[in-house]
């Protein structure tokens, strides 16, 4: 069974991020970079697939510059086989069609029976791309995976609902996106770690999978982010007095009409 | 989010920018271990000891371990970090792969244990003694006793311990009394307590192998009468499965100031006459095997410490940008003035960039003594060879006693700069300050460090290595001349250096004279200015490295860490190094109240 997994790297949760004002953007100078901890659930449940078969391979796929590479490798050191990078300034900007178009590209030039992506990206939170890409290449989709159960050309996931789960089967090769919960991932070990720079993390650019630049990129993304800002720092909170629960309840309806005005 | 443990930035600098440690890949044994690659260990490491092991820290001080019937349970968080640890194969990171080690540099090993360490060096120490244990049956070992033990505690399956200590051999191991009887099979029946053993029995692992140092029954008395025996908990039988109990029985574990989740244990050989241990080594050289491996036990006891003081200033660091108090110095005066962090208070940055400078220093000093073996392992010159060795066991008693002194000052001022919280349990402040308390006094207690480093280390081969380490810092001097901006700092750690010079051959020849016990009075500040003038050195290199990266324009985000590389050897070479002269000063005059008081004269009685 061949396995692909979609990676993301993404700045580290422990970073202390910057707003670039000028450009809607986030200022990545002092920033660490980690892979999008929902791929982590989708490699791992990768490896666990594969290892429960004793066959196949996993393969992890990124849109991304030079920086993108360390994630893979990252892959590569929990156990992921190969890796493939499209590296290429002209998908620069690309909002999350135009990386899923490209993420598509790649896929379809290669031999799988399913794909595994991340429930979302904990920088964009967009939610899109797994969507997109199972589109694009027209596959089924289950999101929100937390459970799955591989049959004879089939696959049943649990999805996670409002409240509950839903149990939902699938045709392969599909599509389907990891939530929490779904696994623990594993750490690189020390020996996978000195293997993975010795695997093949093969560089693509847009021409190697013969995507018209002009369908990606800034010139082509349907998204622009016009204005990006720090969420308001969180002031003291505020204890409300009275001497009988009657006068509190009235003192606070007071002050959710009048200073929070949310009545 | 803040970073804990170790700042990151400065453990890529001393690899990458003071010691370019990525160069040894150039020799065929770490060909493996291009920069990449290091970086990628440490970053995983890094990953680990912050994800899983960090967390066991509070509550392994808290839960502590529990002893009953023989049987002690380590704190519940401890048994998935410990699997995770030998899992990734994180127990033996520097030995040799054949044997399930990892195959790294020692530098970049010392590196990964930086966080490992500091993230919890008690839970650490049940796999870091098992380490070493395993060291001694490499280098010791029959190759049958390589193939029973060796692989299963280089992995973590298999503990391992030490077994020095008994009530009445602590400092002087030589006054032990554990015995040993041959039997006809080759096999010894040893019988003795021994106390004080760390992890000498716990729960995360299914067998303890036992290094034990015990006397021949009939062998010499003192420490030419003492051989090393391999004693497991469990014996082993032929196929390597776990045979019978082997009449190791803990007795009880000790209440302690700190190391709570550490157990240390009292333990009884052969009370049944059933303690079965096969020789390591030769009969009745014990010591001389110990002794080679207790480089690696100091070095790492000083990376224990170091874990506590690393971490203890990244917390400190952090709450003081956080922590609102009081009105800025200079707006004393005007009640209107905001409240500021108190990093801005002038009492809290002394004490900052005195924890800064020091964590620095040490930091450099255990990676650059790791280097000097990875030196040794790359080079192919006997005499360069020799020349490593000299300097590391020049350093050891520095890289132990020095360090773990210093790390406790650090550790106290780390509690001192969060005030009241500082104090209090919900912080973690004070337990690293407790846990760093024994460092100073096992392997071999700070005093007795001192004396290693003025009796032995110092007129060592005529003094050679105490040259060769002159020598490089003589380079060091050289280089940071160039800079105007150093220049006065490259003076001061050459006056000091002159006068270390002086003081070592002064103090060096009273030790060889009817003067003897005022020269030993004087033993631990010869320890403490000798470690001053290195960790002035080492800061001083930094600072090197760090002017020319300035000059050669560094990115934005690279500027202010090393501004504040040149600010924490301006520190330290400005205001530390002139009380080092003042020590030195002192133990010139080598005054001799401490030994001429009379025993009645200290009272009490
Ligand atoms: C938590 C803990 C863990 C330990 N783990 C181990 C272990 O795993 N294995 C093991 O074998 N031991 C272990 N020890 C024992 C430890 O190494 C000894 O406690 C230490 O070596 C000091 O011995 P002592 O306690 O008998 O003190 P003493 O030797 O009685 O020393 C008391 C004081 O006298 C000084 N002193 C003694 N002799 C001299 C001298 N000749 N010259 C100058 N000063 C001297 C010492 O520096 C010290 O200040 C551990 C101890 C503790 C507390």
């Amino acid at each position: 069974m061949n396995i692909i997994v979609l990676v993301k790297q993404v700045p580290d949760t422990e970073s202390l991020l910057e707003v670039d004002t000028a450009n809607a953007t986030v200022n990545t100078q002092n920033v660490k970079w980690i892979i999008n901890p929902y791929d982590e659930y989708a490699i791992e449940e990768a490896l666990q697939i594969k290892e429960a078969k004793g066959a196949g391979s996993v393969t992890v796929v990124a849109v991304g510059p030079d920086r993108s590479e360390q994630a893979l490798r990252t892959a590569l050191a929990m156990g992921a086989d190969t890796a493939v990078l499209v590296n290429d300034a002209a998908a620069e900007g690309s909002d999350a069609l135009g990386i899923a178009k490209v993420l598509a590209g790649v896929i379809k030039e290669m031999p799988y029976d399913l794909v595994i992506a991340g429930v979302r990206a904990v920088d964009d939170d967009g939610y899109q791309v797994p969507a997109a890409v199972a589109e694009y290449l027209e596959l089924p989709l289950v999101t929100a995976v937390i459970k799955q159960e591989l049959g004879e050309g089939k696959i049943t996931c649990h999805q996670l609902v409002e409240g509950g789960s839903l149990v939902v089967e699938a045709p392969l090769p599909m599509l389907f996106t990891a939530q929490k919960g779904l696994n623990e991932p594993r750490y690189a070990s020390l020996p996978n770690i000195m293997k993975a720079k010795k695997k093949p993390l093969e560089k693509k650019r847009l021409a190697d999978i013969g995507l018209d630049a002009a369908l990606v990129g800034t010139g082509s993304a349907k998204v622009a982010i016009s204005a990006l800002a720090l969420p308001p720092e969180r002031k003291g909170g505020k204890m409300v007095t009275g001497d009988t629960p009657e006068a509190l309840a009235a003192e606070l309806v007071r002050l959710l009409k009048e200073e929070a005005e949310v009545l | 989010m803040a970073q804990v443990i170790a700042d990151r930035r400065d453990v890529e600098f001393v690899l990458h920018e003071q010691l370019n440690v990525g160069d040894l890949s150039q020799h065929e044994k770490y060909a493996e271990f291009n920069k990449k690659t290091i970086d990628m260990v440490i970053k995983e490491a890094r990953n680990l000891a912050i994800k899983e092991i960090l967390p066991t820290l509070k509550e392994g001080d808290e839960q502590g371990v529990k002893f009953e019937n023989g049987q002690v349970t380590t704190p519940e968080s401890f048994k998935r970090a410990y699997e995770l640890l030998c899992e990734g194969e994180w127990t033996a990171l520097p030995e040799d792969p054949e044997w399930g080690g990892g195959g790294m540099p020692r530098s970049v090993a010392l590196a990964a244990g930086d966080y490992f360490n500091g993230a919890n060096y008690g839970f650490m120490m049940y796999a870091g003694l098992t380490h070493g244990a395993a060291l001694l049956v490499e280098h010791f070992g029959t190759e049958a006793q390589k193939q029973t033990y060796l692989r299963k505690m280089y992995t973590g399956v298999w503990g391992g311990t030490m077994l020095l200590t008994e009530p009445e051999a602590g400092s002087d191991v030589g006054a032990l009394t554990t015995t040993a009887v041959k039997n006809d099979d080759g096999t010894y029946s040893i019988t003795g307590s021994k106390i004080f053993i760390s992890s000498g029995e716990h729960d995360l692992c299914e067998n303890i192998i036992h290094p034990v140092l015990a006397r021949i029954e009939g062998a010499p008395a003192g420490t030419k009468g003492i051989s090393l025996f391999l004693v497991p908990k469990f014996r082993v039988n032929p196929d390597g499965s776990l045979g019978e109990f082997n009449d190791v029985v803990c007795t009880g574990v000790e209440e302690k100031m700190g190391l709570h989740s550490n157990a240390t244990c009292s333990l009884t050989l052969g009370g049944k006459g059933k303690c079965i241990g096969t020789l390591l080594g030769e009969e009745n050289k014990g010591m001389r095997a110990m002794f080679l491996m207790m480089n690696e036990a100091r070095l790492l006891v000083g990376l224990q410490g170091f874990g506590c003081a690393s971490s203890s200033y990244m917390n400190a660091i952090n709450y003081a940008r956080e922590r609102v108090q009081g009105r800025h110095l200079l707006k004393m005066m005007d009640h209107s003035a905001p409240s500021v962090p108190i990093i801005q208070h002038p009492d809290v940055r002394r004490m900052l960039i005195t924890m800064k400078a020091y964590v620095e220093g040490m930091r450099s000093l255990l990676y650059y003594t790791g280097y000097l073996s990875d030196l040794i392992t790359t080079s192919d010159s006997d005499e360069e060879k020799a020349k490593y060795q000299g300097m590391i066991d020049l350093l050891i008693p520095i890289c132990k006693g020095y360090v773990t002194d210093r790390c406790w000052d650090v550790c106290s001022l780390g509690v001192q700069v969060y005030g009241g919280y500082g104090y209090i349990k919900e912080y973690p402040q004070e337990q690293l300050l407790r846990d760093s308390r024994i460092l100073m006094i096992y392997e071999g207690t700070n005093g007795i460090q001192a004396m290693d480093l003025l009796g032995r280390k110092l007129g060592f081969n005529k003094g050679k290595p105490i040259m060769d380490l002159m020598g490089e810092i003589q380079k060091t001097l050289v280089q940071a001349k160039e800079f105007e901006s150093l220049q006065p700092m490259a003076a001061s750690v050459e006056a000091a250096l002159n006068k270390l010079g002086e003081v070592a051959m002064h103090l060096g020849g009273k030790a060889m004279s009817p003067e003897v016990l005022t020269a030993f009075a004087y033993a631990h500040p010869f320890l403490e200015v000798s470690g001053d003038v290195v960790l002035s050195w080492l800061l001083l290199w930094r600072a090197t490295v760090a002017a020319r990266k300035l000059e050669k324009g560094a990115k934005k985000k690279d500027q202010a860490f090393y501004e504040g590389q040149i600010k924490s050897a301006e520190y330290f070479t400005q205001s530390v190094l002139p009380v080092s002269q003042g020590k030195m000063r002192s133990i010139l005059a080598a005054n001799a109240a401490a030994i001429e008081i009379s025993e009645d004269a200290f009272g009490g009685k």
